[in-house]
């Protein structure tokens, strides 16, 4: 068991709730997320998998709860979000690259405005990042040029350009075409093994075997189970986890 | 009758077809020659024209920067006040921003619930009453009141970008003003830009209403003309079509703009 001081992320009693409780989104969510963690966050669509995610970094904020992250509470007023969400990096199922600005704008502009890099030391580690995902021919195009699964790997490694801690990944493959999937999942597998923490809320249950350390199963806006992989894939407790399993397998 | 006139009228067969048609086409283009003479040259009133449509240029383009400045800083408060009202804390900020939107929709509902007109009249006798620089005024109000409609065309086009692109923007840690700046109104700006030169082509032809103030833009100097010639003709229609040339002119610019922006996506 990791010491406490391994807690990237601690989160407790997290609640979402719409139109004054009639509908929760989130409903009590607690677990904690350790550095090096790779938590797979899986479970039937409208389960709030995807607003717990967001509720990670603020992009939705939650009704009560509490959040630390790095020994500061996100939901407090005196936390300075914008810092903490630097450390932060998030991937989208659409993608959301900026398609007015040029692959290399879109990964240099967050590190110069906020980081303060020169231009310089940014290209340089554009260029560093866009060579790991095999795309450094790609640095002058412009979004619209690119495929689904290039545009992921951008969006990827644009949020890696700011060094974060933790990455938050919201159905990556999603939005992809069927062959494009394995060239992301290659890239997040990567990411893993180089002990980048991770919580990745997908439907490739095949990543979530090979690649996650913990399994997370929500349903109706809480969790109803979590343990390694190994354990929720071959010896599933919960009788609606069971059910989804048989679904989806 | 001039001399030319009273000749072809003299020289011309009576009982020839042609003859009549000839002699109808010289008469009129005499007519015309003279009417225009009348109306132009004599006394040099062409200058009401060369003037008045300097004074047109003037106000219109100065009135679309300071309408572009307001509705730019309008359609920002309204936004932020819709988007920011979920993150900020309550306090300083919020109470201000929330005061703001409230000063911004009022200025929308009064300046686009009344007529442009009474507008002018309003800023010219009331306001600015003890000024007499019209084109100041006339500048000032026109701008006031381009400022309303810009600010909703540039809200529209803000609200028109993938909240997907301000999360983005959010989430590599940019504050909101930064991922206002850098990545939502840069793409609100292309995407309403035929939106925005219409509403200039608009202004072009609201300035005619200057008139109603004494100042002498192109409408009022083609009017001056009328008053002065006492033929309508000639000044009225010679009006109508510079201000036809000037937005054809603009229009073209607009589709033009429009094509390479589309190229510019692809």
């Amino acid at each position: 068991m990791s010491a406490d001081n391994d807690v990237l992320i601690s989160v407790k009693d997290l609640c979402k709730h719409y139109n004054g409780g009639a509908i929760k989104a989130l409903d009590g969510i607690s677990t904690d997320i350790r550095k090096g963690e790779v938590v797979v966050v899986i479970g039937p669509s409208g389960s709030g998998k995807s607003t717990f995610l967001r509720s990670l970094n603020l992009l939705e904020r939650p009704t009560s709860g509490s959040i630390i992250f790095k020994g500061e509470d996100l939901l407090s007023a005196k936390t300075d979000i914008n810092k903490l969400r630097q450390k932060m990096g998030m991937v989208f199922q659409h993608f959301n690259l900026f398609p007015h600005l040029t692959i290399k704008r879109n990964m240099t502009l967050a590190p110069m405005k906020i980081l303060g890099l020169s231009a310089e030391d940014a290209e340089k580690r554009c260029k560093d990042l866009l060579a790991r995902v095999n795309l450094a021919d790609r640095i002058d195009s412009y979004p619209s040029q690119l495929s689904g699964g290039q545009k992921q790997r951008i969006a990827i490694v644009r949020a890696l350009m700011m060094e974060p801690e933790v990455m938050l990944f919201d159905e990556p493959t999603s939005a992809l075409d069927p062959e494009m999937v394995g060239e992301v999942l290659e890239v997040m597998k990567q990411l893993a093994d180089g002990g980048m923490t991770m919580v990745c809320v997908t439907h490739e249950m095949g990543f979530a075997r090979e690649v996650g350390t913990r399994v997370i199963f929500m349903d109706q806006g809480k969790i109803l189970e979590e343990n390694t992989p190994e354990q929720i894939f071959t010896n599933p407790q919960n009788d609606r986890l069971k059910a989804f399993l048989n679904k989806v397998l | 009758m001039d001399a030319l006139t009273r000749i072809v009228l003299e020289t011309a067969e009576p009982s020839g077809f042609f003859a009549t048609v000839w002699a109808w086409l010289l008469k009129t283009w005499t007519s015309l020659k003279l009417d225009f003479i009348n109306n132009f040259v004599t006394g040099n009133r062409y200058k009401y024209i060369l003037k008045g449509l300097g004074v047109t240029f003037t106000v219109t383009f100065f009135a679309t920067l300071i309408g572009i400045a307001l509705g730019v800083i309008v359609a920002i408060i309204r936004s932020s006040h819709d988007k920011l009202d979920d993150e900020l804390h309550p306090g300083l900020g919020k109470t201000v921003l929330g005061i703001l939107d409230n000063i911004s929709r009022v200025y929308l509902t009064v300046i686009r619930g009344t007529p442009t007109v009474v507008q002018l009249m309003i800023a010219y006798f009331i306001i600015w009453k003890s000024s007499n620089n019209k084109i100041l005024i006339a500048t000032l109000a026109f701008g006031i009141n381009s400022g309303a409609y810009v600010a909703e065309i540039i809200r529209s086009g803000i609200m028109s970008i993938d909240p997907g692109q301000f999360e983005a923007g959010r989430s590599l840690g940019l504050n909101y003003i930064q991922t206002m700046a850098y990545i939502i109104i840069p793409q609100a700006l292309k995407t309403v830009l035929p939106a925005l030169a219409n509403e200039f082509i608009v202004l072009i032809k609201e300035t005619s209403i200057s008139g109603y103030v004494g100042l002498e833009d192109l409408s009022k100097g083609g009017d001056i003309i009328r008053s002065l010639s006492y033929s309508a003709y000639m000044p009225l229609i010679a009006v109508a079509l510079i201000y036809l040339v000037i937005v054809m002119f603009f229009t073209k610019l607009v589709s033009l703009l429009e094509r390479r922006l589309r190229n510019s996506e692809r």
